[in-house]
């Protein structure tokens, strides 16, 4: 906490109307060294001593999307069996190390990457690069191993999605917007797909997607610059390269792949609907637009559907929504629980008016301030923790080979107008070309009932897997990517109180990992 | 996958040497009201995080008004003498900041954040939403209404459902048994009760003001002094609770949530207060047992077993009472299996000595994520409220890892032998009935059923999912009054495309159904009666057993009136939609 100031200068706030923060506002660079290693490694480093702690991320360019037909969930399965030894380090032992140094660890999978991060002591760099180094040089796969994850994946799947009312939803309705298996079905998969699972797949898995030249280090804390690449090298440079992956195609038509359907929910005690949209991929200036139209529809109690619809109609006991951030096609979605005896066609209507409003009129210039105070306080705080930061710096260097969007991802937000907000709501968020997914208790319906018994689909439909749970609502610049399953959830706050001086720190990522979150 | 290793790799590699942890330096100011302030300069973004802490929280609920200050803490930032709710909404949004009230059940916080550029305003809003709410009429109804339906969400939650019978079994007629208000409750709360609580809990001699952030230290004292100085102190009321019930004999208490995909497992026993000389003991068995991924529970039911994603402990610690708890969500077949497994861990922390090994990790694993947690403001302005909150010592932050270092596997074994009581242990399972009895009796001989409204089933047999014929007919019922009559009216139930639908007539008033619930072989509904004119709500909750209907009927403020009938006809062909 002793470091230089490096924020902007404070400056007299006059009045209300006089605020412009752009001119005032800027951050020191994040100190980006990166390499990569003669096997393809690439090697993000970002010294910070204000805390003796460092935050190691290794992100592997491997998610659900590069699952093939009847192993959906595969990815994540895999992600599990990393944490069930290596040559030197046995079944289990990486929790142990991790934790009895003192440290926080998890994994998580979603479509797009699968990610190991760990938060240590500083002093304890070298013990994160052997465990990572020593599974990513030697994983062991064994039945009694592939077995045992199988079952605490089932029962991760069972936790939080089976278990739950309304979740499943959320994996039906990407197999309504995407036409494209690779995008459609879900990163926690099947229950069918992950009892096929052998050992050849594991091994064959690890062998495509887990070797240096498909993968991203990156370190964020209190380390010597120099003694960081030393560690780096004698524990990753041994590891051989390998052919690169098989190519991934995400590619999808303009229309959702269906427009309307009824999910029936053994679990929810009320109806509720999801709409949903198929939009452009992250980093394109639409996306950056729809980001921030998103925002203003659903994001906060000063948003238009909020403002509308919680307060206004007093129609709806929540409104929320949230971006589904991806290389490729990605969505947005939007879920209400109407109130009882509400008109829920008329509802829809009225969010649908809310769309054409900002597609008609776009953002006002309170909403343009209201974004890029948002964005800019977003991003700040986001940079406190050294974790955030390994894993943003992993991301952008994996996705765009370009780690210092970290620093400069913002500027892509800020320069967005509000012409290109509007236009983009008309471009992408169609009244049409969308889907609607009404979610129907099935308990009260008598049609459903067998079905519904036995799956979550509804009656008539193909058995699919599911797509992933979007963390909804997601900001885009301060949220880390959707994420669905991982090794273990972050040891939850049993007791709803709130955490104890003592207790471990929250995990930085959202989601699941292969512990609790 | 064949390579050669170097020697070198093949043992995990010794530390560097320590790096010297920081701890935050903080200064303290009193105001002559009795606000005491607490700042933390924190240069290193430009950022600023206030928090105001108020020694009041869900324990201090009127008895008959549970949810109180969880519904006062969300009308805070609904209206102002100066604002209103659209305006605090808007201008938090304008400076891109947060700004949000909450409570547990010691305390309330007022919580906010924003760039340093917007420091003063925020804190300003922070101000005026905590001293000035006004509670708007239409806004407490509001709040009333969507907390009625969130409360139906939240027991659609497994894990609500296991929170909520811990609490009323472990906690008896303390406070702490309550972890949710009733819709009675939700109805009797009025604007007039909220103000009366805010007037008399929300003073300055109660609470604490931490900041952490990039300010100027006597400027910012300028400030609160100018925006809380005026703030009138009053009467603090202590915490005057009935003591817990004490537990002699372990009993198990069966939540039939009928088709749930998993057996969620809570075995709980008595536990300690937070400050409690036992605390640091308890934390380390309490890591050696189950807090994380490398502890036993977690090693012996995920890593050896397969029966679930997690498994853990929790150190359930709070200012008058506390818990020791393990958890678990299990497939269905293994819960008597997962059972067994937990009593075997909870026996053996307390037969055996823990190892040096393991009370050395557990030590490791304490201190080095102590400061991982003081990396971000909020995560240090949370220690530094709990320890004013919970009355900790000033320099706890400082002893914290000493406190944790001088732990012996002696008190270890002493603290597991007084608070692990498997003998006398509340087991809680929340899943489907059916499958679980049989596969709990081996390890309760006391089994009490429960169905997910919470009502106590007279019966032992659990029911299954009923679908919506089972309740659709014409009911004919008697609804006895206090005064002892009898009145009759007909309940009409069908079927419509999101569920039941129907009416109700009686010389009371005749009205539809706004909405229906069924779980099992229950029913709850809200039928919106026609009484004399006005539009009055009434909520039914009913059982159904074959052609038999049981259940309370109330009306708003009123006390439920109890009701049993007969199907006169049974379903019809279901309504097309």
């Amino acid at each position: 906490m002793a470091s230089p100031p490096l924020g902007p200068k404070r400056a007299n706030v006059t009045g209300r109307n006089e605020i412009n923060v752009a001119e005032r506002f800027e951050l020191s660079p994040t100190p980006i060294k990166q390499f990569t290693l003669q096997n393809g490694l690439r090697v993000i480093l970002s010294p910070d001593s204000a805390v003796p702690v460092v935050s190691v991320a290794l992100y592997y360019d491997v998610g659900s999307r590069n699952e093939k037909t009847g192993r959906t969930g595969f990815a994540h399965l895999f992600e599990h069996m990393m944490f069930q030894g290596s040559e030197n380090v046995p079944k289990a032992a990486h929790f142990q190390y991790i934790f009895n140094a003192g440290g926080t660890m998890n994994g998580t999978t979603s479509t797009e990457r699968t990610n190991y991060f760990e938060t240590l002591p500083a002093s304890h760099l070298p013990l994160a690069l052997w465990l990572e180094s020593d599974r990513m040089r030697s994983l062991k796969v064994t039945q009694e191993n592939l077995d045992n994850q199988r079952n605490a994946v089932q029962e991760e799947k069972r936790l939080r999605y089976d278990n739950q009312p309304y979740v499943n939803a959320f994996l039906r309705i990407n197999e309504l917007i995407f036409k494209n298996p690779a995008n459609a079905h879900s990163t926690i998969g099947s229950m069918e797909d992950l009892d096929a699972a052998t050992i050849e797949d594991v091994q064959e898995f690890f062998r495509i997607y887990y070797a240096p030249n498909n993968a991203v280090l990156s370190i964020v804390g209190d380390f010597e610059e120099q003694e960081a690449i030393s560690l780096i090298n004698k524990y990753f440079e041994g590891i051989p390269s390998q052919a690169g992956p098989p190519s991934v195609d995400t590619s999808e038509p303009a229309d959702v792949a269906r427009t309307q359907e009824v999910f029936y929910d053994q679990l929810a005690p009320a109806p509720a609907f999801v709409l949903g949209w198929k939009i452009p991929p992250r980093r394109t200036p639409d996306f950056y637009a729809l980001s921030l139209a998103a925002d203003l529809l659903f994001e906060g109690d000063s948003s238009r559907l909020y403002q509308k619809l919680v307060k206004g109609d007093e129609s709806v006991v929540s409104i929320q929504g949230g971006i589904d951030e991806r290389r490729g096609p990605s969505a947005l979605y939007i879920f209400a629980l109407p109130k009882p005896g509400e008109e829920v066609a008329a509802i829809r209507d009225q969010i649908f008016a809310e769309i054409q409003a900002l597609r008609i009129s776009g953002p006002s210039a309170e909403e343009m301030e209201k974004l890029r105070n948002s964005l800019r306080n977003d991003v700040v705080r986001g940079r406190q923790s050294t974790m955030y930061r390994a894993q943003r710096l992993a991301e952008y260097a994996l996705y765009d080979n370009d780690p210092t969007l970290m620093d400069s991802e913002l500027d892509h937000y800020l320069s967005i107008t509000a012409e290109q907000i509007r236009a983009s709501v008309e471009g992408y968020l169609d009244i049409d070309n969308r889907v609607v997914l009404d979610i129907v208790p099935s308990a009260l319906n008598e049609e459903a009932q067998t079905e519904a018994a036995a799956s979550p689909q509804p009656p008539g439909e193909p058995q699919q897997p599911a797509a992933p749970a979007p963390q909804v609502p997601a900001r885009p610049p301060a949220q880390p990517a959707t994420d669905a399953g991982g090794v273990m959830g972050a040891a939850e706050k049993r007791p709803e109180q709130s955490q104890q001086p003592a207790d471990p720190p929250q995990q930085t990522e959202r989601g699941s990992g292969p512990l609790h979150t | 996958m064949t390579n050669t290793q170097p020697e070198a790799l093949k043992q995990p590699p010794p530390p560097l040497p320590p790096r010297p942890i920081k701890l935050p330096t903080t200064s303290e100011t009193t105001l002559s009201n009795g606000l005491l302030v607490v700042v933390v300069a924190d240069q290193r973004l430009p950022l600023v995080s206030y928090r105001l802490a108020l020694r009041s929280g869900d324990a201090h609920d009127p008895a008959e008004l549970p949810g109180l200050v969880d519904m006062l803490t969300g009308l805070l930032t609904e209206g102002t003498q100066s604002r209103t709710s659209r305006e605090i909404a808007d201008e938090v949004a304008r400076l891109g900041a947060t700004l949000q009230a909450g409570a547990n059940s010691d305390y309330t916080t007022v919580a906010a954040s924003s760039l340093t550029t917007f420091s003063d305003e925020i804190l300003e809003l922070l101000a005026d939403v905590a001293l000035r709410p006004v509670f708007p009429a239409n806004e407490v109804e509001l709040t009333k209404q969507n907390t009625k339906e969130s409360l139906k969400q939240q027991r659609a939650q497994p894990s609500f459902l296991a929170t909520e019978m811990v609490a009323k079994v472990m906690f008896g007629a303390h406070p702490y048994s309550v972890t949710a208000p009733t819709p009675e409750a939700i109805d009797a709360t009025t604007r007039e009760k909220l103000i009366e609580f805010h007037r008399s809990k929300f003073v300055p001699n109660n609470a604490v003001l931490v900041v952490a952030g990039d300010v100027d230290h006597d400027s910012l004292l300028q400030r609160i002094e100018d925006l809380f100085g005026n703030w009138q102190p009053g009467a603090v009321i202590g915490d005057d609770f009935p003591a817990p019930p004490t537990r002699t004999a372990r009993s198990a208490y069966l939540i039939d949530r009928p088709g749930s995909a998993q057996a969620n497992i809570v075995i709980a026993n008595s536990g300690i207060t937070r400050t409690s000389p036992d605390y640091f003991p308890m934390l380390v068995m309490h890591t050696v047992l189950g807090a994380n991924a490398s502890s036993r529970l977690f090693m012996n039911l995920r890593e050896e077993k397969g029966y679930t994603y997690g498994a853990y402990s929790s150190l359930d610690a709070r200012r008058t009472a506390g818990t020791f708890r393990a958890t678990a969500e299990v497939r269905t077949p293994v819960t008597g299996d997962s059972l067994k497994e937990f009593f075997y861990e909870l026996g053996r922390i307390r037969s055996e000595p823990v190892s040096e090994k393991e009370l050395a990790d557990a030590k490791s694993y304490l201190t080095g994520v102590f400061p991982i947690r003081l990396e971000t403001q909020e995560g240090l302005i949370d220690q530094l409220v709990q320890i004013k909150m919970f009355g900790l010592p000033d320099n706890y932050l400082n002893t914290y890892r000493s406190q944790i270092q001088s732990v012996t596997r002696e008190q270890i074994q002493a603290v597991a032998l007084k608070y692990v009581r498997p003998d006398e242990a509340a087991i809680v399972i929340v899943g489907d009935g059916n499958q679980l009895s049989e596969q709990i009796k081996p390890y309760a001989e006391n089994i009490e059923f429960y169905n997910t409204a919470g009502k106590r089933k007279t019966k032992g047999e659990a029911s299954s999912a009923k679908s919506a014929t089972f309740y659709v007919g014409d009911w004919t019922l008697q609804i006895d009054t206090p005064l002892g009559q009898s009145i009759p009216a007909t309940l009409t139930l069908s079927q419509s495309t999101n569920g039941l639908s129907g009416k109700v007539e009686s010389e009371m008033g005749s009205g539809e159904l706004v909405s229906a619930t069924v779980d099992g072989d229950s029913l709850s509904a809200i039928v919106s009666l026609d009484v004399a004119g006005h539009a009055i709500e009434a909520n039914i909750f009913a059982e159904v057993t074959d052609n038999q209907i049981e259940g309370t009927f109330s009306l708003q403020d009123a006390p439920a009136l109890t009701f049993t009938g007969t199907r006169e006809k049974t379903a019809e062909a279901p309504a097309q939609s």
